[in-house]
C-alpha cells in the first residue's frame, strides 16, 4: 500500500470518527443527546475496523483481508449519514442501514486470507450483497418518513415512489423470510469451511467460529421484531461491542503469526543437538500449530520422498491444498505444509530456514559419528595388530633362537660330562655353558617384554598370577576370571595390571598391593590398589597416559585415583562381548 | 642312560600308546606337542594303571604355565636347558606324590 493511500485511509478514519461524535452531539441542539454510551461504542466499532483494516493491509498487502475490514468499518458508518438532515445523506443511509452485515458475511466466508474459495461462495456473497441493499430501496419506495413514524424530524426519502404503508409492512415480512434464508445458507458454508479445514487453516477457522457465533447471535436479536425485549440501551449502547470481536480476533491472529515465527526458534533451541528428524517435525509442527506438516526425505531407491509418518510424498502429485518447499539445494529434504502457510511467507521462511539448519547440524553430527566410528575402529585394529605382532615375535624367538640354545646348553653340558678328564677343557665348558644359560635367561625377559608366553599358553589366570609372583611388592590377587577372552581383552587387562604393579614398583613405596578382575555383565573390571602415599597425577607419565589409550583403544575408560595419603588406586573398565 | 630303557613318541597320542605298553617308570614329557598338550597327556597317563613318575619339560619357564603344572600330576619341571640324566635320576629316588 503506498504511503498516499495510507494516509487518506488514516484520515479517512479519523473524520469518520470525528463525523460520528460531533453529528450525534450537534442533533437537537440545544437539548442534550441520549447517554454518551450510545455515540462511544459505535465510534470503537468503527475505529476498531478501519485499525484492523489499517494494519492488515499494510502487512499483507496481497491479500484483500485488509480490504474487507475498512470495507465493514465504512460500512457501519455509512447509516450515521442520516444524521445530516439532507435527503441524499438521509437516503444513502437508510439503504444502508444493514451493508455491514453483508460486509461481515462477506468477510467471515473470506476469512482468513480475504479470498472467496469458490465459485459457490462467490454466488452467495454477490446474492446477499444484492439482498441487504435491494430490500432497503425495495422498501424504501412505498417509505413515506412523514407519514410512517417520523414525522417532519426527518428529511425527504429520495426514493419514495409511491406512499403505502401496506406495501411497506408485506416487502418487509417476506424480506425478513429471505434474509433469514440467505443468512442460513451463509452460515452453512461457513460451518462447511470450518469443518474440510486441517491443520494450519482449522486453527484460524476455529476462531473465526468463535468470533461469528455471538455476532450472528447479536445481528439476529437486532432482526426480530420487539428484540426479544432487551433494552435499548444495552441493544444499541452496549451490544455493538461483540462487534469488536471480528478485528479483535484478527489482531490476535497477526499478533500470532508473529510469535509463531519465534516460536520456530523457540522450538529448535529446545531440541537436543542434531535431533531426530521426527522429533525436528514434531518441534515445527506445534511450534506452528499444524499438526499435517510433513517433513519428507528423498528415497533414491523408490524415487521419490517419504515422511517421517513413513507416508509417501510424491512432489508432482501432492494433495490439493499442500505446498512443498525444498529444504536443501539438492532437494534431499522437503517440508510440506497447508497451503494458508503461503499467506505467512516470513513463517515459511523461518521454518525452513530453522529445517534445514537443524537437518544441516544432524547430518553434520551424524557425519562426525561416523568417522569418529572409523578412527575408533581403526584405532583398535591397529593395537590389535600390534598385539598379534608381538605374539608372533615371541613365539619366533621361543621357537628359533631360544630352541637353538636351549640345544647349545645341552650340547654343552653333555660335553661337560666327557671332559673330566681334561679339567681346562671342563672350565671352558663350564664358562661356555653359563654363557649359554645367561643368554637364554636374557631372551626370556625380551620375549616376555615383547608379549608374555604365559598369556597366550593360560590367559588372564595363571599370567597375573606370574605377574604377581615377580612384582618386588607383596601383591594379593582377590580374584581372576579362569575363564579366557578374545586376545585383545586379555592383553589390556593383562598390560594394565603389568604397568600397574610396575609403577608401584618404581614410584609408590607401597608394601602391599591387592590385583581384582572381575566379569561383570558385559565388561571386565580390572582395579590395582596399594597402601602407598598415594599423589599419583594421572597425567604425569607416559606409561599411565599409554595404558590410558590401550584401554580407550579397546573401548573402555581408566580411571586413577590417588588421593594424598591413602594409597592409589587404578580401574580400568574394558568392554568385553 | 646306561642302564635304563628308552623309548620315544613324537606325539601326545603315541606318548599314550607306548605308555600303555611298555609301563614305564619314568616320562620326560614336552608340554608342547604337536596334537595335545603335555599337561592333557599327563592326565591320561596318571589314569594308567601303574601311573609312572612324569616331568614335564619345555624350553619356556615354569612361570610361563602360571598354576598348570603344579595343578598338573606331574611330579615336577624341569626346564629344558637344564636338563640332565642325574636331574632326571633325582626325580625317581624322590618319595611318590
Amino acid at each position: 500500500m503506498s504511503r498516499r493511500l495510507r494516509n487518506i485511509l488514516i484520515a479517512g478514519a479519523a473524520a469518520a470518527a470525528v463525523f460520528t461524535v460531533v453529528t450525534y452531539y450537534l442533533n437537537g441542539w440545544p437539548q442534550p443527546p441520549g447517554p454518551a454510551i450510545y455515540v462511544i461504542t459505535p465510534t470503537l466499532v468503527l475505529l476498531a475496523y478501519l485499525g484492523v483494516g489499517l494494519a492488515a493491509w499494510q502487512r499483507y498487502p496481497a491479500e484483500r483481508i485488509g480490504l474487507l475490514f475498512t470495507m465493514a468499518g465504512y460500512a457501519w458508518f455509512l447509516p450515521s449519514l442520516t444524521q445530516l438532515h439532507y435527503p441524499l445523506p438521509f437516503t444513502v443511509g437508510i439503504v444502508s442501514g444493514a451493508l455491514y452485515q453483508a460486509v461481515l458475511a462477506h468477510l467471515a466466508l473470506a476469512w482468513p486470507y480475504g479470498r472467496l474459495r469458490s465459485r459457490v461462495d462467490r454466488v452467495a456473497v454477490t446474492v446477499n450483497y444484492s439482498f441487504n441493499v435491494g430490500n432497503n430501496v425495495v422498501q424504501m419506495l412505498f417509505w413515506n418518513p412523514r407519514t410512517n413514524g417520523c414525522g417532519t424530524a426527518c428529511p425527504a426519502n429520495l426514493l419514495l415512489a409511491h406512499s403505502s404503508s401496506r406495501l411497506y409492512s408485506t416487502t418487509g415480512t417476506v424480506f425478513s423470510v429471505t434474509g433469514v434464508c440467505i443468512t442460513a445458507a451463509i452460515a452453512a458454508l461457513i460451518a462447511w469451511h470450518w469443518r474440510s479445514a486441517r491443520g494450519y487453516a482449522r486453527q484460524a477457522m476455529t476462531s473465526l467460529i468463535w468470533v461469528a457465533i455471538p455476532i450472528a447471535a447479536y445481528i439476529a436479536v437486532l432482526g426480530i421484531p420487539g428484540n426479544l425485549g432487551i433494552p435499548g440501551l444495552v441493544l444499541y449502547g452496549i451490544g455493538p461491542l461483540i462487534l469488536i470481536a471480528a478485528p479483535a480476533a484478527y489482531a490476535i491472529s497477526m499478533f500470532r503469526a508473529r510469535t509463531a515465527r519465534r516460536a520456530v526458534g523457540a522450538a529448535l533451541v529446545d531440541l537436543e543437538p542434531g535431533p531426530s528428524p521426527a522429533r525436528l517435525r514434531d518441534a515445527l509442527a506445534r511450534a506452528l500449530g499444524d499438526p499435517t506438516l510433513q517433513l519428507a526425505f528423498r528415497i533414491p531407491e523408490r524415487g521419490g520422498y517419504q515422511d517421517t509418518s513413513d507416508q509417501i510424498v510424491d512432489p508432482a502429485r501432492l494433495p490439493a491444498g499442500r505446498m512443498l518447499t525444498e529444504l536443501d539445494a539438492a532437494g534431499n529434504a522437503v517440508l510440506v505444509y497447508h497451503e494458508l502457510m503461503q499467506h505467512e511467507p516470513e513463517l515459511v521462511k523461518v521454518t525452513v530456514t530453522a529445517a534445514s539448519l537443524a537437518l544441516e547440524h544432524a547430518r553434520l553430527q551424524a557425519e562426525v559419528e561416523a568417522q569418529l566410528e572409523q578412527v575408533r575402529a581403526s584405532r583398535t585394529r591397529i593395537v590389535e595388530a600390534g598385539d598379534a605382532e608381538r605374539r608372533r615375535l615371541e613365539r619366533d624367538l621361543h621357537d628359533g633362537a631360544q630352541q637353538r640354545l636351549v640345544t647349545l646348553s645341552l650340547a654343552i653340558g653333555m660335553a661337560r660330562s666327557q671332559a673330566a678328564a681334561n679339567p681346562e677343557l671342563a672350565v671352558l665348558l663350564e664358562t661356555a655353558a653359563a654363557e649359554a644359560q645367561a643368554a637364554i635367561t636374557e631372551l626370556r625377559e625380551l620375549a616376555r617384554g615383547i608379549h608374555p608366553a604365559v598369556l597366550t599358553e593360560t590367559g588372564l589366570a595363571g599370567a597375573i598370577q606370574a605377574l604377581a609372583e615377580r612384582s618386588p611388592v607383596a601383591t594379593t590377587i582377590t580374584a581372576v576370571p579362569a575363564s579366557r577372552y578374545p586376545a585383545q581383552i586379555e592383553a589390556t587387562a593383562y598390560f594394565v595390571v603389568s604397568e600397574a604393579l610396575a609403577n608401584v614398583a618404581k614410584h609408590a613405596a607401597a608394601s602391599s598391593t591387592r590385583v581384582t578382575i572381575r566379569e561383570l555383565t558385559g565388561r571386565l573390571v580390572v582395579q590395582v590398589s596399594d597402601d602407598g602415599p598415594g599423589g599419583a597425577r594421572p597425567e604425569g607419565g607416559s606409561g599411565l597416559r599409554g595404558l590410558a589409550d590401550r584401554v580407550a583403544a579397546a573401548g573402555g575408560a581408566l580411571r586413577i585415583e590417588s588421593p594424598p595419603g591413602s594409597g592409589t588406586h587404578l580401574e580400568a573398565d574394558i568392554p568385553c562381548p | 642312560m646306561a642302564g635304563f630303557t628308552v623309548a620315544e613318541a613324537a606325539s601326545g597320542a603315541e606318548a599314550t600308546q607306548t605308555a600303555r605298553i611298555i609301563r614305564p617308570r619314568l616320562v620326560l614329557l614336552d608340554i608342547q606337542l604337536p596334537d595335545f598338550d603335555g599337561f592333557e597327556v599327563a592326565r591320561r597317563l596318571a589314569a594308567q594303571e601303574d601311573k609312572p613318575v612324569i616331568v614335564l619339560t619345555s624350553t619356556r619357564e615354569a612361570s610361563d604355565y602360571g598354576g598348570q603344572i603344579a595343578a598338573s600330576p606331574a611330579a615336577g619341571f624341569l626346564p629344558k636347558d637344564q636338563l640332565s640324566g642325574a636331574a632326571l635320576i633325582a626325580f625317581l629316588t624322590r618319595r611318590p606324590r
